[in-house]
């Protein structure tokens, strides 16, 4: 723990709860700025049944009627103390509502991760010990199908063949083992094709290094070199692509939830969508924020730590330029 | 060494050609995108039936010479939807990619050029972007717009900006640092006239393969949010719409399948050509 580590560790504290602020307050900024207005949409909509009186205590309660400003102070300054309001439909507090649903959607998210990860090291094995005329080629392949497939068609191939065809589970059971399986592998598979892109591209890199030259001229076998060698500065980065993309899987959850019917924060954000409950929007696409803001803070702050070749340099750090490249999906040994 | 890099007179158009190094693979995709193009712009000249009245009596057939993806639940030929989707699924997919290039090129320009306090304002709104998930932004941005595909559109742009705004940002940065720019500081050009003469032409070079590459996954995005049917309402027909409507007729699997390939060999196609960009250039 040196000084300029520690120097690091805090800038990068504070910038992580001021990107949060600001994410919250884009957040209330898009959701009551843009045209749609949830009073006349919802509360008026005669299907409610909701009286005048009704309706002026709703807007009362949530302070639609003072100005944004004052608005905006109220529920930033609510956030701040981990209020996140009352939802404007079920009149229940907001952070109950999600509190409900979020272990399933962790559940969900984190098995996810597990397959993502497992497939995508799997394949990467696979380019760099399969031979070129056994299919190697092939597995090359995976990665960019699965990043053109769209995860509702994966989930929906997927309940067709394993329930539908082979009735290994009935739809019916959202929350049943292998309906949940197979929602993580849905949810999981465009998240390993992204881990998988840079790990490829990180192998074959470090495969053309010298060292391993030395090691194959040993006579090393490519498993081994695999294992002892590559594996480890090339895995690295991985690191980097999962913080940067971890959040997408809140979001992707809406999609595999609804293709899966299991409830949870992506099936929460539906309902919240047709019934126009911005409170409930706000505080998940905010969540959503903190969670990346945090694993990111997590990864930058733990990277010098296992990269003991990341120097920390005042400003912008070096770690940045792999993690870019990394989030483009752009090959490593293609750069200069 | 302009020289060299200049185009050698004397090339032959077919020598040129060979020069692109374009593969199989590489020219099947350029067809497919060619097709998707002419779907988009003239469906009517690809098929006969109507993508919105349908023949009760051909209800949910399966795929035939007559009806290539197989009929619908109200007898629609589903080729024929899929044509004619075509034009929404994917020119909204290209105003999303307009909306990020232009906005978030203006951002990282603007940023990479001036640097200093212009920066930092940006880089912050940047990172909010980023920190937001992307479909969750697109989500909340087309609920407040209003459940449309044009709106999914500008909702997917939107999540794209913070992604090109970086790029564009090291782009800018990058080419600020030649020499050449700082010889054009040292004839006298103005920062205007660098700017839009020497730093926007080679910055924007190393973004087409990138703004490609968002174009399918744009594809894909606005193929979700019309999936969760936050674009246009039935009868039209989006390609993530069809799908929706699919998977409540499982047992006539067709109409999950068909509109889902034809979204994968786009994307996948568009993606080979980002590839196929990036290596060339």
């Amino acid at each position: 723990m040196s000084n300029a580590y520690l120097t690091y560790a805090g800038k990068r504290l504070g910038q992580a709860v001021i990107v949060i602020l600001l994410a919250y307050i884009f957040t209330f900024v898009v959701v009551s700025i843009l045209p749609g207005d949830p009073i006349t949409s919802v509360l008026r909509n005669p299907q409610n049944g909701f009286s005048e009186q009704e309706i002026a205590e709703i807007i009362a309660a949530q302070g639609l009627d003072q100005p944004v400003l004052v608005q905006l102070w109220h529920s930033l300054s609510a956030f701040l103390t981990g209020d996140l309001g009352m939802s404007m439909r079920s009149n229940r507090p907001v952070a109950t509502l999600i509190a409900e649903v979020l272990s399933s959607t962790l559940i969900l998210a984190s098995s996810g991760l597990a397959v993502a990860l497992f497939l995508a090291f799997t394949v990467a094995y696979g380019t760099q010990v399969v031979p070129k005329k056994y299919g190697q080629g092939l597995l090359r392949a995976f990665p960019s199908l699965f990043l053109s497939t769209p995860n509702f068609v994966i989930g929906l191939f997927l309940i067709h063949l394993f329930g539908f065809q082979l009735r290994l589970f009935r739809v019916i059971e959202p929350d049943g083992f292998w309906a949940t399986f197979f929602a993580a592998i849905t949810i999981g598979i465009p998240f390993s094709a992204q881990i998988a892109e840079v790990l490829i591209a990180n192998l074959d890199h470090e495969a053309e290094q010298d060292y391993a030259a030395v090691a194959r001229s040993r006579g090393i076998a490519p498993r081994r070199l695999f294992a002892t060698h590559l594996l480890k500065p090339a895995a690295l980065p991985v690191v980097t692509v999962i913080a940067l993309t971890v959040g997408e899987l809140l979001g992707n959850s809406l999609i595999t939830e609804t293709v899966f019917g299991r409830t949870g924060i992506g099936s929460l954000v539906q309902r919240s969508v047709s019934t126009q409950d911005l409170p409930v929007l706000q505080a998940i696409v905010s969540l959503g924020a903190v969670i990346f803001v945090l694993v990111n803070l997590i990864a930058d702050l733990l990277y010098p730590l296992l990269d003991p070749r990341v120097k920390i340099v005042v400003g912008r750090k070096r770690r940045h330029a792999a993690a870019d490249d990394a989030a483009l999906g752009l090959e490593a040994g293609a750069k200069p | 060494m302009s020289l060299v890099s200049e185009n050698i007179p004397g090339l032959s158009p077919l020598e040129k050609l060979r020069s692109l190094n374009i593969t199989p693979t590489v020219a099947l995709s350029f067809l497919v995108i060619a097709i998707v193009i002419a779907w988009s712009l003239a469906p009517q000249l690809f098929s006969g039936h109507s993508p919105v009245n349908g023949v009760p009596a051909d209800k949910l057939s399966a795929p035939s010479l007559e009806h290539w993806f197989g009929t619908d639940h109200l007898g629609r030929d589903l080729y024929t939807r899929v044509v004619y989707g075509a034009a929404s699924s994917v020119s909204s997919a290209l105003v999303a990619v307009v909306i990020g290039v232009v906005i978030g090129g203006l951002i990282g320009l603007l940023s990479g050029f001036f640097g200093g306090w212009v920066d930092v304002v940006f880089a912050r709104f940047v990172d909010v972007l980023l920190a937001i998930p992307k479909f969750l932004l697109a989500v909340i941005v087309v609920t407040a717009l209003g459940f449309e595909t044009i709106n999914a559109a500008i909702a997917t742009g939107i999540s794209t900006i913070a992604f090109f705004a970086r790029v564009a940002r090291s782009e800018v940065i990058k080419t600020r640092r030649a020499t050449f720019v700082e010889a054009s500081f040292l004839l006298g050009g103005s920062r205007g006239f660098i700017l839009l003469r020497h730093v926007l032409p080679n910055a924007s070079r190393s973004m087409l393969p990138l703004a490609v590459l968002q174009f399918g996954e744009s594809i894909l995005v606005i193929a979700g949010l019309a999936f969760l049917g936050y674009g246009d309402p039935p009868p039209s027909s989006d390609w993530g719409l069809l799908i929706s409507i699919g998977k409540d007729y499982l047992k006539w699997p067709w109409l999950v399948y068909a509109p889902a390939l034809v979204t994968i060999v786009t994307v996948l196609s568009v993606n080979r050509i980002s590839r196929w960009l990036r290596k060339s250039h």
